[in-house]
């Protein structure tokens, strides 16, 4: 463990030095992020402006909603990026060969090669959105409400990984998996706004089958409401263990598939 | 005492979707797609004793590639069992990875961004290697390989000659037990293949690394190799020396006569006079020179070399190395049986 955590370091310095390398690049898209972010932001203000209440969920709740959807998906976005290659173009190369004659785990590797910095994005408009939203609300809390809101938000971000690394290794058997995942990020949409505001079928969807619903909304709602921690916090906690258990099994049959590139 | 590389009837399958032609083809072949099984490496058995180079060779397409995945552990043999350095690679990847070193001539496993100097650093890193040995490393490295010139900069501007030289030193810098190179002096210059033989001759001498090399270049056969392996279809076609296979498929030698005059060739008429046919023995003028290519199974260069010169006057003569290349062309064509 030790000696993985200072390799996922010395990968990241080494990813940064890579960025730096290329300075107009980096400069741009470092100007580009931001742009983004700031519309993305004004958006979020127009449509929220029209909606002042959703269903018996307040504008300063449904904007902590938001944030906190944003928090796992900002922290995966920032350090498994590097999966998304693995669905377009590292199977389909060949170039995973590369990781698999290396002593060292090759989801680990693939994953700490890259280290995405625009996430950073994601992280700006996390914080407006909750340091707006957070001081409207009457939250409850306790000694425990911090430790809980760390749990979850390692549980919920490991639902995202799990899920990308689930999508990323069909390319171990069809050589492309990247429109997958793109349409795996799409359904997470659903996950930004209170799951009572859709039909039945989405809700079992979005809670049992792709449990998106426990990267913001469940966690989100204890900690709005301090109502049901069991099935909110203790909910996340189990999706996040299964669905990664299920993503390192997916992985491992994918190895065994892997059919490399002529060469 | 065990071999160093144990591979028993390896076998690879791989599924082929056939598409017909054009785009038409395509959307056919998404709905009703007719598969096929390619056998890539069918049914392959070798060993490898510690210490030795072998070398890998057989017509593009024979499974070379494979069979060497197969070994590294990047892909699963679809039956048969290799053993290497005691390990099952499919089934202790980590551990065995650990002790082997593989290139790709046509595929870096370097970081394209970085210096290599950094790529060297994270290697050290991934391998464990620790920091004295890593010091005694680089230099031994340096001094075999020449990194030195070009050690400060970005993998994506060296050449190929200095990628190759520092993709060998990068899979050599955990002293591994078994080197596996894949093509590795694939579209370089005389002067870095001679930098690279060399390298691998010193390791192969000086630490006893049993290497396996795969290569179209007979030169690093006969300059590195004690044995070869030769498959062709997925098939093994000849186990042996190099002694052996010239022995077996006969040695073929060329001699080049620089004759006063040019004209005088017609005088010579080697079918004849040994009655030969065109398969074993090729005469033809090249300006002034009359090259005569026999296979001296047939025919030995002593008889070829008083006939000219009894023919023919003669300015000069040539007699050319041991043509290995020919009786694997051969091979490939399978003029040769076997």
């Amino acid at each position: 463990m030790k000696r993985y955590l200072r390799l996922h370091r010395i990968f990241v310095v080494q990813y940064l030095k890579k960025l730096m390398e290329y300075k107009v690049d980096f400069l741009l898209g470092a100007i580009g992020l931001l742009i983004t972010q700031a519309i993305q932001i004004l958006f979020l203000g127009i449509i929220f402006s029209q909606i002042p209440s959703l269903i018996g969920y307040t504008f300063p709740q449904i904007l902590f909603i938001y944030g906190f959807s944003l928090i796992p998906k900002s922290l995966d976005h920032l350090l498994t990026d590097n999966l998304w290659m693995v669905g377009y173009r590292i199977v389909r190369k060949g170039e995973f060969d590369k990781y698999l004659t290396r002593p060292i785990n090759t989801l680990f590797h693939v994953i700490s090669e890259n280290f995405c910095v625009d996430a950073f994005g994601e992280m700006l408009s996390c914080i407006l959105l909750l340091g707006y939203s957070v001081p409207q609300l009457d939250l409850p809390f306790h000694w425990y409400t911090i430790p809980l809101a760390l749990v979850a938000v390692v549980f919920a971000t490991l639902i995202y990984t799990s899920l990308k690394i689930m999508t990323a290794a069909i390319a171990f058997w069809t050589k492309a998996s990247g429109h997958i995942i793109h349409m795996l990020y799409m359904v997470n949409d659903f996950s930004k706004y209170p799951v009572t505001i859709y039909n039945k079928a989405v809700q079992t969807i979005i809670t049992y089958v792709i449990p998106f619903a426990f990267t913001a909304y469940f966690p989100a709602s204890y900690f709005l409401t301090g109502k049901d921690p069991l099935f909110c916090i203790g909910g996340t906690v189990i999706a996040g263990t299964v669905m990664f258990t299920l993503a390192v099994f997916v992985w491992n049959r994918g190895l065994r598939a892997y059919e490399s590139a002529g060469s | 005492m065990e071999s160093m590389i144990y591979a028993e009837n390896l076998r690879k399958e791989f599924k082929k979707i056939i598409k017909e032609p054009g785009l038409k083809g395509s959307v056919k072949s998404l709905f009703h797609p007719k598969k096929e099984i390619v056998k890539a490496v069918d049914g392959i058995s070798f060993e490898v004793p510690k210490g030795e180079i072998l070398g890998f060779i057989g017509p593009n397409g024979a499974g070379k590639s494979t069979v060497i995945k197969m070994l590294t552990g990047i892909l699963m043999p679809t039956s048969g069992m290799c053993r290497i350095n005691g390990k099952i690679p499919q089934e202790d990847r980590k551990n065995y990875v650990r002790e082997i070193g593989v290139v790709f001539g046509q595929r870096t496993q370097l970081w394209w961004d970085l210096a290599l100097r950094e790529t060297y650093a994270v290697l050290k890193e991934i391998y464990q290697v620790p920091d004295d040995q890593y010091q005694k490393r680089m230099a031994f490295l340096n001094e075999v390989l020449e990194l030195d010139s070009f050690i400060t900069s970005p993998v994506r501007t060296l050449s190929l000659g200095q990628r190759m030289r520092a993709d060998i030193a990068a899979s050599l810098l955990h002293s591994p037990k078994v080197l596996f190179l894949d093509e590795p002096t694939i579209g370089l210059d005389v002067v870095v293949k001679d930098n690279i033989r060399n390298a691998i001759m010193k390791i192969n001498k000086e630490e006893g690394t049993t290497v396996i090399l795969t290569t179209h270049d007979l030169a690093d056969i006969e300059l590195l190799c004690e044995r070869i392996v030769m498959i062709d279809k997925g098939k093994k076609v000849f186990d042996g020396g190099l002694s052996e296979l010239k022995r077996n498929f006969g040695d073929v030698r060329t001699l080049e006569f620089e004759l006063v005059n040019a004209p005088d060739f017609k005088l010579l008429d080697y079918h004849r006079r040994f009655h030969l046919t065109e398969d074993e023995l090729s005469a033809e003028r090249d300006g002034s020179l009359a090259r005569v290519r026999f296979d001296t199974a047939e025919v030995s260069v002593e008889d070829v070399i008083s006939y000219t010169l009894s023919t023919v006057h003669v300015k000069d003569l040539n007699i050319k190395g041991v043509e290995i290349e020919e009786i694997i062309k051969r091979l490939y064509r399978r003029e040769v049986s076997l």
